[in-house]
């Protein structure tokens, strides 16, 4: 995994690097926003960490830039401004997440992998959490190590929950997912898929758990979770 | 939360109103008090008009009274030798002969005649009368000395000439004057509505300039100008508060990433709580920061309960985390005006209240609607009469010795409601449990 970390800050930028290091991410450092133009030039990233207030100029411009030439690099935006309007115009302006400073490693880290699970992405063709393994292209899933028998649509919404492991993942995605929109979906049927795939995982001796959120959706969690 | 309420108490200083009608009510008496002079003044100086007119009262009072003889009259008052009676047109003119009757001869005719004697006056005349349809003829002769006689003649002319025709007029000037007041002062009083409706944080609203008149107009301006100077004010504080946000954020981020690579220790852990309670209190003083400098548009409509799922799904890996459960449920129609991100603060820090205040284990319920309001309950032990005055104030915490919170996020809460021109309430859940509940503007019925 390469990652671009565009950041002013000397000291902060070889802290991000060396945390990154150990959970096992390739990290670049540039400090400018033509640093970085160039460096996406020459290299290809899975990521880019960009920090706002570049001494040459707005992150958030260089953000626009690159998604009107059509470069979906997936971007997360590590900056200190907290505003109320910043998150939404950093994300409208084309950035993946958003991540106030101070932050943790380890938050950082699981940020990253959730953009980079994302489909398209790096890691977007075998998704791994714990003891599960899910191979996107072949449709097939394995528990620590064995093949475990599932439907389609078992593997499709299993699929959904790996990429945002970690996060809960609204009802309406996981139905959009599973059912055509013209499809008639029955109010539990989302419910008995879940409740089928949880057997499936348990049975098989799979280490992750899947979450209900009431009223908002599912939550696949890894076994250490990456969070406090 | 009405601060407001002191600067509301009764008007002070009397109203325009009220000092126009004194000042009117004054300036009709003094000019009645000038009248009543000028009567007074321009008759004394003719005795000859005065004389004539109080005959004329005499024979107007002898005309109203059929039944008594004109003798029986009182006459004038403090008048001497008071006689009258009546004469026939073909009378004999020698029947006026026991009074000194000194008349011009010939038709009988109104006359009056004024001439000295020792001691005073006498007066003497004759006016014609009608009785029954009749027309008489009554002749009157007294004496009298000074002013005194004149007196009823003085009072009937001031009646006539000054008080009848100054009390309707004053009258008529005073109900002109309550509509012409109302009516001008009407733009002051709509200014008036618009300046209590102000909403000291949203420094986007403008009084409505009415053209006239220009007094009103001039001070409207002036008002709007000082919102101007205000709306600078607020955007240089925000502009500092970013900047500050910028300033703390990294120092802070170096210190926390850099105890990360210490090698493990009791004094490392220490340390890394120590970073993480500044860090709580940095960012949430930032946050009371914007949220006092927070400027709702007046007409973004939001959805509460999406706003609210994607809180409980930012915060529940957090909750689940510390063993907890949280649940999310909407009711009804859950659109409200306001700022989506601020919402989303109100959310989380309540969220967090309740993280830190219930015990483990114990779930928390985020519920929107139904309308234009959200609620977080938990199941801890409520809040008790004591703490109720306080949980809102700013850096209070019910147990200082404890080091997680700064005290500040249930006032970055009521701060962000209130730049919506919203509520919060807290009560006691029925079955235990703090509720705090959050109500915002609703949208137009068809916006």
């Amino acid at each position: 995994m390469r990652l671009l970390l565009v950041e002013d800050n000397a000291r902060l930028a070889s802290l991000i690097r060396e945390g990154l290091d150990r959970q096992g991410f390739a990290v670049d450092w540039c400090e400018t926003v033509d640093g970085a133009e160039h460096a996406l030039k020459i290299n290809d990233y899975d990521l880019m960490l960009l920090d706002l207030g570049l001494p040459d100029g707005e992150g958030l411009d260089l953000v626009r830039r690159l998604r009107r030439r059509q470069d979906t690099v997936p971007i997360l935006i590590l900056t200190a401004r907290g505003g109320l309007d910043d998150r939404v115009l950093g994300l409208d302006a084309g950035a993946d997440d958003y991540l106030v400073k101070p932050f943790q490693i380890p938050e950082l880290a699981a940020r990253c992998r959730a953009l980079l699970r994302r489909p398209g992405a790096s890691l977007g063709t075998e998704l791994t959490v714990g003891n599960v393994i899910l191979h996107s292209a072949e449709r097939s899933v394995a528990v620590a190590g064995l093949a475990v028998e599932a439907t389609p649509r078992e593997v499709d919404l299993l699929e959904c929950l790996l990429r945002r492991a970690g996060h809960v993942v609204a009802k309406p995605a996981l139905e959009g997912a599973l059912y055509s929109l013209d499809a008639e979906v029955t109010p539990n049927a989302l419910e008995a898929c879940i409740s089928r795939l949880r057997k499936r995982l348990t049975t098989a001796g799979a280490d992750v758990q899947i979450r209900t959120v009431h009223g908002v959706g599912y939550a696949l969690f890894a076994p250490v979770t990456v969070y406090g | 939360m009405d601060r407001a309420g002191n600067s509301k108490k009764g008007p002070v200083g009397p109203t325009l109103f009220r000092q126009i009608a004194t000042r009117l009510a004054a300036f009709t008496l003094l000019f009645a008090l000038l009248d009543v002079g000028i009567v007074v003044i321009t008759y004394s100086r003719q005795p000859e008009s005065l004389a004539q007119e109080l005959l004329t009262l005499e024979a107007n009072k002898a005309e109203g009274s059929t039944t008594l003889a004109p003798d029986l009259l009182a006459g004038p008052p403090g008048a001497e030798h008071w006689a009258a009676r009546y004469v026939e047109s073909n009378a004999d003119r020698s029947s006026a002969a026991p009074l000194r009757v000194n008349a011009p001869t010939g038709i009988l005719m109104d006359w009056t005649r004024r001439e000295r004697v020792p001691g005073g006056y006498r007066i003497s005349g004759v006016r014609s009368v009608v009785q029954d349809g009749q027309q008489r003829w009554l002749f009157m002769q007294f004496e009298g000395d000074g002013i005194r006689p004149y007196v009823p003649v003085i009072v009937n002319e001031i009646v006539q000439h000054v008080i009848l025709p100054l009390i309707p007029l004053s009258l008529l000037l005073l109900l002109f004057n309550v509509f012409a007041v109302r009516r001008v002062l009407q733009p002051l009083r709509r200014a008036e509505a618009e300046v209590d409706a102000l909403d000291p944080d949203n420094v986007l609203l403008r009084l409505s300039e009415a053209p006239e008149p220009r007094e009103v107009n001039t001070l409207v301006r002036a008002v709007n100008r000082a919102l101007t100077r205000l709306d600078e004010t607020m955007a240089i504080l925000r502009g500092f508060t970013a900047n500050a946000a910028h300033e703390l954020r990294t120092p802070l981020s170096i210190m926390q990433l850099s105890l990360d690579n210490l090698p493990a220790s009791p004094l490392r852990d220490d340390l890394q709580a120590d970073t993480q309670h500044m860090t709580r209190l940095v960012g949430q003083m930032l946050d009371l920061a914007q949220a006092d400098a927070l400027a709702v548009e007046p007409d973004t409509i939001v959805d509460l309960a999406d706003i609210g799922r994607e809180i409980v799904a930012t915060m529940a890996p957090k909750v689940f985390e510390a063993q907890r459960d949280l649940r999310f449920d909407a009711v009804g129609d859950t659109r409200a005006l306001g700022h989506a991100e601020a919402i989303y603060r109100i959310y989380r820090n309540l969220i967090d209240n309740a993280l830190a205040h219930a015990p483990g284990d114990t779930p928390i319920e985020v519920t929107a609607g139904p309308g234009p309001q959200i609620s977080v309950r938990d199941h801890g032990p409520g809040i008790t009469d004591e703490d109720l005055p306080h949980i809102f104030e700013r850096f209070w915490r019910k147990d200082r010795r404890k080091t997680d919170g700064a005290g500040l996020g249930l006032g970055i809460v009521q701060r962000l409601a209130q730049a919506h021109g919203g509520t919060i309430a807290v009560e006691n859940a029925p079955g235990g449990g703090a509720l705090f509940r959050v109500t915002f503007a609703a949208p137009e019925a068809n916006g």
